[in-house]
Formats: C-alpha cells, sequence, structure tokens
C-alpha cells in the first residue's frame, strides 16, 4: 500500500540522518552518448550542513566543486575557479536536492522535490526511487534511485533525460569500482548484498 | 454701438475664434525632443553631446530592478529568501525574453547566460569573431588539450552546461564570446540573473528611442511594465526603473502635474479678484476674449510658421502672455461713467500701443537667439499680444456694456491715492537704489551663473541615489564621459579602437577607469576577421588534427562533425560587417557605438567608474585628436554659456530698441527717462536679490525677468502718464493694482512650485512685479511736479 510505504519511506530516510558535517567517500561512473566508454572518476562528497554541499574528486584529477548559497563553485589545481548558477545545473540541484536531504534525514524535504518510492525491505536491502516533481528539472533529469542497506546508502544512480547515466557508488562500496565498469556490472554491485 | 451689432459682433468673434480652434486642432503637432530647446551646437564636441544627448548609449539605457513587494517581505526566514530569489530570477527571465522579442528595445541584460546574443545563423562567425586563433592555430597540440578540458569538465558538475555544445563548439569559442561580451564588472549572479546587494534582479535595457524624447521614453516604459504585468507571480513583486530615458520621462510628469494644480488654484484666485474689482461678470467673461483670440492665434501663426510645436513652447508662451491680460484690465479700470468703452480706449491707446510695442521689441530677443524652441516662443508671444492688443481696443471696446461703475469714485482708491501722492519722492533714490543693486551683486555668494543644464531639472534624492547604487551595482556606463575615436571610415574607426585595445587594457589594469567598452569588443575589423579565417585550417587538415588529438580519449568517433562543418562555414564567410551584424541585437550594440558625420566616422567608447581622468585624456595624446575623451559635462556648460551669450547680446539690442520706441513715443527723453530708470532698477534689483539669496542665474531667471520687465514697463509708462486729471490718476492706480496683483497671484502661486524652473520663473517675476511696482510709484514724477 502506498501510505505504508511512504510512511516506510519516511522511517527509513530519519534513520539514515547523520548529524553534519557529514562525509562519504564516492566512486562514480558517467555513462554518456558523446563517449564511447564510461568516465571514471572518485573522491569524497561532503555535506557541509544548512545547503552546503563539496564534492571532492581525487582521481583522476583533482577537483573541487562547492555548492553554496545558489552558487556552484569549480576548483582546479593551478585554474582560477570557475562559478555558476545552481539553477543552471538542474543535476546539481537534484544532487543537493536528494543528497542533504538523506544524509540530514529530511523526508519532508525530498517529499517536497520527489516523487517517492520505496522497494525492497527497510532493515535489508531497498530502492529508494526519486522522480523530481519540477517539470523543468525532470526535462533534464528523469529519475535518481538510491540503493542502501539497512541504515547504510550503497549507490545512487542518476538518470538523465537524454540516456546518459551517472552511477556512484558510495561509501566502502566506492573502492570496488571496476577498471572497465559497465552499466550492468554497476547494477549488480549496487542491488548485490553487503 | 446698438444692441444687434454687438450681438452680432460677439458671434462674429465667437466664430473666428471657432474657426482658429479647428484649425489649430487640424493641423497642431506636438513634439517632445528637448533637443529644439537647446542651442545649436557650434564646437564639434557640442555637436557630439547634442546627439549623444538623445541618442548614445548611455543616455538610451533603462536601469530596471525587481524587488519583493512588502506584501511578502515580512517572512523573512531564510527558506524563503531562497524562494523569493528564484521567484524575481523567473520575473527577470520572463522580463528579458518578453523584451527580446520586442522591437523597441535594442539590447536586454539580465545576467543569464544567453547564447542567443549570437544570432544562430551567425554563430560559424564565432571564429572570427573570438580572439583564440590570433593566438592559438587549431592544431593537434590545441585540440588534445582541449578535449582533455571537456572530458575534465564532463565528469564535473559543469557537464549538462557543456554537453550539447561539445560536438559543435568543442573549443568553447561562443562561451568565450559570451564572457567577452558581459559588462565587464557585473553584479553578482543568483539563480542565474543578476542581484543587487539589495537582494533586487537587475536588468538593463537599452531603448531604440532617444533617451530625452519623453514620449518615446515614456512608450518604452509602458512596454516593460506591460510586459512585467503580464508574467505570472508579478503581483508580488515590485518593477522599479530608473536612467536618463526614465528621469525625462518623470521630470515631465511632474513639471506638469505642479503646474496644472498652481494653474487652477490661480486661475480661481485671478477671477475672483477681477470680478471683485469690477463687480460684472460680463466684464470678465469679455475681457478673456483678447487672451483667447492671443493664444489661438499665437499656436496658428506656430503651425503654419513650424513643422512641430514644442510643448515647452506652448507652456512658456501662454505665462508670457500673461502680460496681455493688463490690456482688458487697462480698459475696464478707466471706464469712466456714461462714457462709451470705445472713447475710453481712444484715450489710451497711444500707451497701450507703447506697451505693445515694447513687449514685442523684447520678446523679439528670443527670436535672435537662434534657438529653434525661443524663436517659436518669439512668434507666439509677438503675435498673441498683438491680436490680444488689437482685438482690445477694436473688438472688446464695442462690445463692453455701456453702463459701469467709474472706479474713481471708489473711497479706499481715493484714500490710496492720496497716500501714495504724499510718499515722498527724493532724488537720490536711483542713486542709492543703484549703489546698492551693486554692492548687492559684488557681494553675492557662490558663482553668478548656474551652467549646468540638469541642475534646472534635478530629481528627488531618492531616486538619484538610487540610480547611483544600480549603476554601479550594474557596472552601467557613465553618462559624463565617452571617449571618441575618429577615422575617415568605419573599418578605420574599429581598427584604431584594435589599436587602443591593450592600452585600455593597461589603465582598467590600473584602476584609472573600472571598464571602457571600445566598438571592437563587439565587432573586429574586416582585415583581422580574414587574418583569422585564414588561420583556420582545411577540412582535411582539421579532421587530420581531430582524428590525432582524439586518440586515447573515450569520444565517440564521428562526435565532431558539426564542428568541422561549421570550421569550413568559417573559412568561407564574407567578413562580418556592422550593416550585415545590424540585423542582431548585438549588432544594434555596435550601431550605437559607431556614428557617421560629416563624411568621416565616430567610433563611442563607454565608460564605467573613472578615476583617472588624466590617463584617459592621456589616451588621446600624440592621435592627433582621432581619440579624445569627451566630458559630456564641460560640453554642455560650454553650450550653456554660449547660448546664454548670444540672448544677452540679443537683449543688448533689445534694450537699444526699446529706448529709442518709448523715447520717440514719448517724444521726450525726460519722460522716457522716467519709465526706463524705474523699470531697469527694478530688473537689476530682482537679479540683486536672487543672488544674495544664493540663487545661481540661469536661462529660466532671464526669460522671466525679460516677462517681469514687460510688466513693469507698463506699469511705469501707466504711472508717468500725466493727464493732470486726478480721477484718471486714481483709475490708473485701479488698473495698476489689478495687474500687480493678478500677477502676484499667479507668479506668486508658482514660487512656491518644487520644480526649480516654476520656481524660478514664479519667484523671479513676482519680486519682478513687486519692485516695479514701488519703484515706478517712487520714481514717477508727482503730480503736482509739473
Amino acid at each position: 500500500m502506498p501510505a505504508t510505504a511512504s510512511s516506510s519511506a519516511q522511517v527509513l530516510i530519519s534513520a539514515l540522518g547523520q548529524p553534519a558535517p557529514a562525509r562519504t567517500a564516492f566512486a562514480e561512473a558517467r555513462f554518456m552518448q558523446v563517449l564511447d566508454r564510461p568516465l571514471v572518476v572518485s573522491g569524497e562528497l561532503a555535506w557541509l550542513g544548512g545547503d552546503r554541499l563539496q564534492r571532492r574528486v581525487d582521481h583522476p584529477q583533482q577537483e573541487t566543486a562547492t555548492i553554496a548559497d545558489g552558487e556552484v563553485t569549480q576548483q582546479r589545481a593551478g585554474k582560477s575557479p570557475r562559478r555558476f548558477s545552481l539553477a543552471r545545473a538542474p543535476q546539481l540541484q537534484v544532487l543537493l536536492d536528494s543528497f542533504v536531504a538523506l544524509l540530514s534525514g529530511d523526508a519532508g524535504r525530498l517529499q517536497h522535490a520527489f516523487e517517492m518510492r520505496l522497494s525492497g525491505d527497510p532493515a535489508g536491502t531497498w530502492t529508494l526511487s526519486l522522480a523530481p516533481r519540477d517539470a523543468k528539472v525532470a526535462k533534464t533529469v528523469a529519475s535518481i534511485a538510491i540503493d542502501g542497506a539497512g541504515k547504510q546508502s550503497r549507490c545512487m544512480r542518476m538518470q538523465e533525460a537524454d540516456g546518459d547515466l551517472a552511477i556512484d557508488l558510495l561509501g566502502p562500496l566506492a573502492a570496488k569500482m571496476p577498471a572497465q565498469p559497465t552499466r550492468e556490472a554497476l547494477q549488480a554491485l549496487c542491488r548485490g548484498t553487503p | 454701438m446698438r444692441a444687434g451689432a454687438r450681438a452680432t459682433l460677439l458671434i462674429v468673434w465667437l466664430l473666428a475664434l471657432a474657426g482658429l480652434g479647428w484649425l489649430v486642432a487640424q493641423r497642431l503637432k506636438v513634439s517632445t525632443d528637448l533637443r529644439s530647446f537647446m542651442p545649436s551646437p557650434t564646437t564639434p564636441d557640442q555637436r557630439l553631446l547634442m546627439e549623444q544627448v538623445g541618442d548614445g548609449p548611455g543616455s538610451r539605457l533603462l536601469l530596471l530592478s525587481i524587488s519583493r513587494s512588502c506584501a511578502s517581505c515580512a517572512r523573512g526566514t531564510e527558506q524563503s529568501m531562497a524562494g523569493a530569489d528564484a521567484q524575481l530570477a523567473a520575473l527577470s527571465q520572463g522580463l528579458a525574453s518578453a523584451l527580446h522579442a520586442d522591437k523597441r528595445y535594442s539590447q536586454v541584460l539580465n545576467g543569464s547566460f544567453d547564447l542567443g546574443a549570437l544570432d544562430a545563423s551567425l554563430l560559424p562567425y564565432r571564429y572570427l569573431l573570438s580572439p583564440t586563433l590570433d593566438t592559438q592555430p587549431l592544431d593537434e597540440a590545441y585540440l588534445a588539450d582541449q578535449l582533455q578540458q571537456r572530458l575534465d569538465d564532463l565528469s564535473s558538475p559543469a557537464a549538462s552546461l557543456l554537453k550539447g555544445l561539445l560536438p559543435r563548439d568543442p573549443t568553447l569559442e561562443v562561451l568565450k564570446l559570451a564572457e567577452r561580451w558581459t559588462p565587464a564588472k557585473s553584479p553578482q549572479v543568483r539563480e542565474g540573473v543578476w542581484f543587487s546587494p539589495q537582494d533586487e534582479a537587475l536588468l538593463l535595457v537599452q531603448t531604440t528611442a532617444a533617451g530625452f524624447d519623453p514620449d518615446a521614453q515614456q512608450q518604452a516604459i509602458d512596454g516593460i511594465q506591460r510586459a512585467f504585468h503580464a508574467l505570472p507571480g508579478s503581483a508580488a513583486a515590485q518593477l522599479e526603473f530608473s536612467g536618463p530615458g526614465y528621469f525625462s520621462v518623470v521630470v515631465g510628469a511632474q513639471t506638469r502635474q505642479q503646474a496644472d494644480w498652481i494653474g487652477r488654484i490661480s486661475s480661481v484666485g485671478f477671477i475672483a479678484l477681477l470680478l471683485l474689482a469690477y463687480r460684472s461678470f460680463s466684464s470678465l467673461l469679455l475681457s478673456a476674449l483678447p487672451i483667447a483670440s492671443a493664444a489661438l492665434t499665437g499656436i496658428a501663426a506656430l503651425t503654419l510658421a513650424f513643422p512641430e510645436v514644442h510643448g515647452i513652447t506652448l507652456a512658456f508662451g501662454f505665462t508670457l502672455l500673461g502680460v496681455a491680460q493688463e490690456y482688458p484690465i487697462r480698459v475696464l479700470s478707466h471706464r469712466r461713467a456714461g462714457e462709451d468703452a470705445v472713447q475710453s480706449v481712444r484715450a489710451l491707446w497711444p500707451l497701450l500701443l507703447t506697451a505693445i510695442a515694447s513687449a514685442c521689441i523684447a520678446y523679439l530677443a528670443f527670436y535672435a537667439s537662434g534657438v529653434n524652441g525661443l524663436k517659436q516662443l518669439a512668434v507666439f508671444t509677438i503675435v498673441g499680444l498683438l491680436v490680444a492688443g488689437f482685438s482690445t481696443r477694436y473688438l472688446l471696446s464695442r462690445l463692453l456694456p455701456v453702463r459701469v461703475r467709474d472706479v474713481a469714485q471708489m473711497r479706499w482708491l481715493a484714500r490710496a491715492r492720496d497716500f501714495v501722492d504724499r510718499l515722498p519722492r527724493p532724488r537720490w533714490i536711483p542713486v542709492l537704489m543703484a549703489l546698492v543693486i551693486v554692492l548687492m551683486l559684488a557681494f553675492a555668494p557662490g558663482p553668478f551663473w548656474q551652467n549646468n543644464l540638469a541642475a534646472l531639472t534635478p530629481l528627488p534624492q531618492d531616486m538619484l541615489q538610487r540610480d547611483g547604487r544600480l549603476r554601479e551595482a550594474l557596472g552601467a556606463p557613465d553618462v559624463r564621459y565617452l571617449l571618441v575615436l575618429q577615422a575617415p571610415t568605419e573599418q578605420g574607426v574599429l581598427a584604431l579602437s584594435e589599436k587602443l585595445q591593450p592600452q585600455v587594457d593597461a589603465l582598467v589594469a590600473k584602476h584609472a577607469v573600472d571598464a571602457l567598452e571600445l566598438p571592437s569588443r563587439y565587432l573586429p575589423t574586416v582585415a583581422l576577421q580574414r587574418q583569422r579565417q585564414q588561420a583556420l585550417p582545411d577540412r582535411a587538415t582539421l579532421q587530420h588534427a581531430l582524428n590525432e588529438a582524439v586518440q586515447g580519449l573515450p569520444f565517440r568517433p564521428d562526435l565532431f562533425q558539426p564542428f568541422l562543418d561549421d570550421v569550413e562555414t568559417a573559412r568561407q564567410l564574407p567578413p562580418l560587417t556592422p550593416e550585415h551584424y545590424a540585423q542582431t541585437p548585438l549588432g544594434q550594440r555596435v550601431a550605437a557605438m559607431l556614428v557617421h558625420r560629416d563624411g568621416h566616422w565616430l567610433g563611442l567608447g563607454t565608460v564605467s567608474g573613472v578615476h583617472d581622468v588624466a590617463a584617459l585624456q592621456a589616451l588621446g595624446e600624440s592621435t592627433n585628436g582621432a581619440v579624445r575623451l569627451l566630458d559630456l559635462k564641460a560640453a554642455s556648460e560650454s553650450l550653456v554659456a554660449a547660448y546664454r551669450t548670444r540672448i544677452l547680446q540679443a537683449l543688448l539690442v533689445a534694450t537699444i530698441l526699446l529706448v529709442l520706441t518709448i523715447a520717440v513715443a514719448l517724444r521726450s527723453l525726460r519722460r522716457a527717462w522716467h519709465v526706463l530708470a524705474p523699470m531697469t532698477l527694478a530688473t537689476f534689483l530682482v537679479l540683486a536679490v536672487e543672488r544674495m539669496a544664493g540663487i545661481e542665474v540661469s536661462l529660466f531667471h532671464l526669460v522671466a525677468l525679460i516677462l517681469a520687465g514687460g510688466l513693469g514697463l507698463h506699469y511705469a509708462l501707466f504711472f508717468e502718464r500725466d493727464t493732470g486729471d486726478a480721477a484718471e490718476q486714481r483709475r490708473t492706480l485701479h488698473a495698476t493694482l489689478v495687474c500687480v496683483l493678478s500677477a502676484l497671484l499667479v507668479f506668486g502661486m508658482l514660487a512656491w512650485a518644487t520644480i526649480p524652473v516654476l520656481r524660478a520663473i514664479g519667484l523671479t517675476v513676482s519680486l519682478g512685479v513687486a519692485f516695479h511696482f514701488c519703484l515706478s510709484i517712487l520714481m514717477a514724477p508727482h503730480a503736482s511736479e509739473d
């Protein structure tokens, strides 16, 4: 039943909450139409409290992106920082909304930004599917799926509307990113038991 | 005259007025361009100023701010602040896209990244417009580096911004151009649009219409307001304007509003005064006919002599026609019991004619000024005065009722006349007055002349502050300075601009100036475009370089086909010229910076935030005048000074003519002295008193002094008239009192206005009327003297 699904989703999200600042390792593979093999980067995601999020990439190149006050600042070693508005990068808005809500255990915020659906067992392995409510955002980001086990998020999959897909392995799983990932291999990794 | 004949005359007169009214309504075209009220420029800088005042890129800028209206600012939590930003940003975007499509606006900027700045059909031109190729060939090494950077971009949060551009523009020339074309010092960008530190969304709109054409600016502003109010959510927000065009609209509306209410009050007072003075409705109504005839004939004459009549001509013209109200008043006051009005007028006519002729001579000075608006003013007032005078003499006198009260019988008037006659009139009064005037003028504080045109139409302080704040936030160009580049051809100007760019960059780096925008920033010369074109590799070479560069990178092999196509197209393109470019919004921007005049071309560089004027002026050294810094303020001041000199010269000639006219009319130099001395002294006394009060004398003060002088001349002429008849002397006093009171009423009200132009006229004329009245009494010959 949707009502219980929704309320169990809320219980799950509250359980996922952590105090700021919360940090987690990540490894991301992007499958893009313009590329014939996926792009892989890894580093650390940090929620600094409030609406501030930092995405630090360590491999293959140092780069830090900070989202704060509706602005994205991108810094690369040896280059002057690049700034642009959050409004121009809907994926980041989605990332911010979902990630901050998850880390702070703020179910209300998630509910506000997304259509939510929880499948699986909150105590065992589960998948939380999020579809952006904002039509403008939905034009770029079709959906997000977060896979987890118990109180741990393991994976974040962002499906873009043009078919591109980004899969982030989170926490300990980040270390398990294969050298030549495929969509299927990563999805299996995300669903797998710990 | 029999009753029947009088009725016929009245009807014919009214019909003639109706006919004139119809003619005027058919032909009258009112213009509002303030430039027709400015003098014709003589130096090149003044000529450029006159063009810039209306058409310059700076004067056509409107600065817009969108803020939350205070119904919604009560809840101020951080969450709702973010929401408010988003709302304002959406309004800013909505307004910008609505205005982009509108022909009334040549440029709309709101800080959002705008690929539309370069028209889709012009996209291949990016390789000719961007400076990349000047230093960097599109070779394998460069492409490899660029592609590696794009790959990094794709793994970064900015991926979605660039993904679409990548196949067509892997080196991101479009972004480089967009960066190059955004104002050098731009405000903070939030939610994709400009925001001020006060949390207002900011926009810059350049109108197609000239800045100092209040009607066209009004239309442009109305258009923006309509577009704004059509947006969803606009009710919770507030749109505010600033900029020269908006100010011209506000000043025009304020002046009209104040003149209107002051006019209404003083009209009521004026009617009440005349009713009190003459106790006759029919006399009052009939005495309005000469003035109505004067106004209508004056306008009709204007429509015949000029293609367009300026709004200010009409406003000032009606003020100056106030003199003509004296003619019917004199006739009414000089009526004797039982005497036909025609007979009363006949006795007055030589004096009235002298008064009319001298007023016309004074107003002739305006004609000689050579300024189109003032010429119109002269035609209007001279025609009006003649019509008012002659219709009073030949028409009004035949219509006035036969039975009237002789004002000479009023007891208070007799007492007043006795008082006036008993006043001491020592001969040293003129000498003393002259001495006092000289001393006052010598010790008056501050500069004598007001040279600043803007001081006459000043804006409310809060409006100026907001303008300064928005201008600073937006980095909008200064309206005071322009860097002028001159060359025989358009391309020459662009070449000069390109040559100057490194020096300008150095000045900006040294903080001599915050930003200086040259025309070549938007459009390089044809030569430079050709040079870049030649640096573009042919298809096979580029394909080879690309194949090598892409080695080892995960890009799809055929991804960059659109890039290859665009470069190939760019190689064949005819270089972009201003005419071709003018079809696009950005081309409009360039067109505003390039001016063709007298067989040569001028490029206008806009300047923001000048810190070191001398350094900017030094740019022009050793260029033989090809580059110079134009100080619009200095040019406008020199223009005003030249303008005033011409008016003063014309006034001098008018004064000589006036002395001759009065002397000939009175056939006596001594009598002419009694008329002209009080008038002259009173005029200078007004000047001296205003100077002592710290008022700087402007052109409007001069115009008002001439009007007051015309009125004063009447008082002196009538007081000087020696009829040896005590009753007639009383009538003269009555007429003059009515004239003085009505003038004080009308202009005294004007002196309370907050608009400096109105106040200047009101104060000067009121003071003038009072001084003229007192001095012409004190300096008139004693009734018993001769």
